[in-house]
């Protein structure tokens, strides 16, 4: 079998670069585009799925995990004596400014509870033991806020709301939706740095739940117990605080743009390049209808060569997705890259090449095969 | 027996307003093993007989019969098929594929007319051993002079055993000596294959190699 459609693409090998680069870049501009948002996504829930709580307590309507708001810390006494409930503790989430060793303030989010390790957080510790945060002036800081906060070591003093902190851990992959650094410390702590607010208040409640206990039951009876505050399970609640800011912020949309953008430009160029590249080739395809061709043998030969470039295209685009990762990573973006947005991207580069590629088509199905009698 | 028929075939065109008559009732035959040339100046409507006669193009009346069986002019979508089962170009400017290889040319032909696979390439070999272009068959329709295109396009015309071969000017754009041998080598494919071979041409060699020549005169054939 003579496969007319490939010979003819790889005989211009420069229009060939062309149409595979505009590919290419459109798959990688989506790639991109969509893991740094996925993993933008990720630090809006990452608390959420890495703590080791079942159910959580929120104030009502409360939006995502960063924006939160209080109610009274006694509610957790309601929880812990619902049946199918194993352990409850509060959890403030708090944003505090800090007072940095330059004279600049920098806003920090505190995760602050009775006992870290209960509920396996934080989950990546680098240096130091979180069971060393209770009643004590210290404080965990994440890796990622030395962006933010300068360059800090275990031992170091920071300024929290005029309260003098130690350091005496660190902790890794600990981020925000909002970019805002994360710092661990203790509960009291954290209420004595904001009396005004969280003076016996707190603004989660997390339980984990008894082994065989009926999730949705104990939630119910919980909601039961707590009339004026929301009851989520763990994936209810990872969920909510992601798509708040995909709903309520511009970060959809434009991650929706982007993504338009790029199949747009893919589209046009592969349609471009499709297109004049029929056009050279007119008398060709006219060959084949006058030794018997019909319309499908070319449109099978169109479409041959919209697949191998979306193929191709797909490949190098990947290939520039994934080595830009790295780069992404150096500037504190996190790049996410499911296999899932893999199969789409080469899904949706093989159904925009061959949509790019009827346009050719419409071209050439009229053709009269005489027009190979003419010079 | 003849393996193609032309009966009284008309085709009009439509000019605007006037119409332009440009067969006036053709009637022809050619049989296979035969060397046919049809000879007229520009406007006299032997392409457009040529058309017809090739499947390219349905008459405004009359009747053509290819290979016993009649061409219906109201079923344009039969045509495709028409050319496939019984027609061989050799065109004057060649209209090889220049990507393919010579034997790519000849094989892409019998891969329309539905050869496929190890038979294809045989048959395109041996397509290229008639027309003496076995040694050649590796190289790029591209890199090819002139004389050797037309020979890969007359071995692509009678891919898949078409009975009837069309020639348009197949010497116009070769040089003097090599149409002769262009001409022999239909004459030899005409008798050694049992063709129909149909020559439109002005070149005079035509004649002499010819079992018949037609003159086609204002869409009439004389004589």
């Amino acid at each position: 079998m003579v496969h007319l459609a490939t010979k003819i693409l790889l005989d211009d090998k420069t229009r060939f670069l062309t149409t595979v680069s505009g590919v290419g870049f459109s798959v990688m501009l989506v790639i991109v585009q969509v893991g740094i948002f996925l993993g933008m996504l990720e630090n809006a829930s990452i608390a959420i799925e890495r703590l080791d709580a079942d159910i959580w307590v929120t104030a009502r309507n409360t939006p995502n995990i960063d924006f939160a708001n209080t109610f009274p810390e006694l509610y957790i006494q309601r929880v812990r004596s619902a049946p199918g409930v194993l352990r409850a503790d509060n959890l403030i989430v708090w944003f505090v400014p800090v007072a940095l060793p330059s004279g600049a303030k920098e806003a920090t989010i505190v995760y602050a509870m009775e006992d870290f390790p209960r509920w396996r957080f934080p989950w990546n510790i680098a240096e130091g033991d979180p069971q060393d945060l209770r009643r004590g002036r210290y404080v965990f800081i994440d890796d990622s806020a030395e962006k933010r906060f300068g360059r800090f070591a275990v031992g170091e003093y920071r300024e929290f709301l005029g309260l003098r902190l130690k350091i005496i851990g660190r902790t890794r992959e600990a981020r925000s939706f909002t970019t805002n650094p994360i710092a661990f410390l203790d509960y009291r702590v954290a209420q004595a740095l904001a009396p005004l607010d969280l003076h016996n208040r707190t603004t989660y409640i997390l339980v984990k739940l008894a082994p065989g206990a009926d999730q949705e039951a104990v939630r119910t009876e919980i909601q039961r117990r707590l009339p004026h505050n929301d009851v989520r399970t763990k994936a209810e609640w990872a969920a909510r605080s992601r798509n708040y800011w995909i709903e309520n912020t511009g970060l959809g949309l434009s991650m929706y743009m982007t993504v338009f953008l790029g199949c747009l430009v893919g589209v046009v160029v592969v349609a471009q390049t499709s297109y004049t590249a029929t056009m050279d080739h007119f008398k060709e395809f006219a060959i084949v209808k006058a030794i018997g061709g019909n319309n499908a043998d070319i449109y099978r030969i169109i479409a041959e060569q919209a697949t191998i470039a979306a193929v191709v295209g797909f490949l190098v685009g990947t290939a520039l997705a994934y080595a830009v990762r790295p780069l992404m990573a150096r500037m504190d973006l996190k790049m996410i890259i499911p296999e899932e947005l893999i199969i789409d991207a080469f899904l949706g580069a093989l159904a925009l090449c061959l949509a790019a590629s009827l346009i050719s088509f419409r071209k050439i199905a009229g053709l009269d095969p005489a027009v190979v009698f003419r010079s | 027996m003849a393996v193609l028929e032309a009966h009284d075939v008309t085709k009009d065109f439509r000019e605007g307003r006037e119409v332009v008559s440009v067969l006036k009732g053709v009637s022809l035959a050619v049989e296979r093993g035969e060397v046919v040339g049809l000879e007229g100046p520009s406007g006299s409507g032997k392409t457009t007989l040529l058309f017809i006669l090739g499947g390219l193009l349905t008459p405004s009346s009359g009747r053509v019969i290819i290979e016993g069986e009649e061409v219906d002019p109201s079923r344009t979508d039969q045509l495709p098929d028409v050319r496939k089962r019984s027609i061989g170009f050799a065109f004057q400017h060649f209209n090889l594929f220049p990507a393919l290889t010579a034997a790519e040319n000849v094989e892409y032909a019998l891969n329309i007319k539905g050869v496929r696979g190890p038979a294809a390439r045989r048959e395109a070999e041996r397509l290229l051993e008639v027309v003496d272009m076995a040694d050649r068959r590796r190289l790029r329709s591209r890199h090819l002079s002139g004389g050797q295109k037309q020979r890969v396009a007359i071995a692509r015309a009678l891919a898949g055993q078409a009975a009837i071969i069309l020639a348009d000017e197949p010497t116009a754009s070769i040089d003097s000596q090599l149409g002769s041998q262009i001409l022999d080598l239909f004459v030899r494919l005409a008798r050694d294959e049992n063709r129909a071979v149909l020559i439109v041409s002005h070149d005079t060699k035509v004649r002499a190699i010819a079992d018949r020549n037609i003159q086609i005169r204002d869409g009439c054939l004389l004589g």
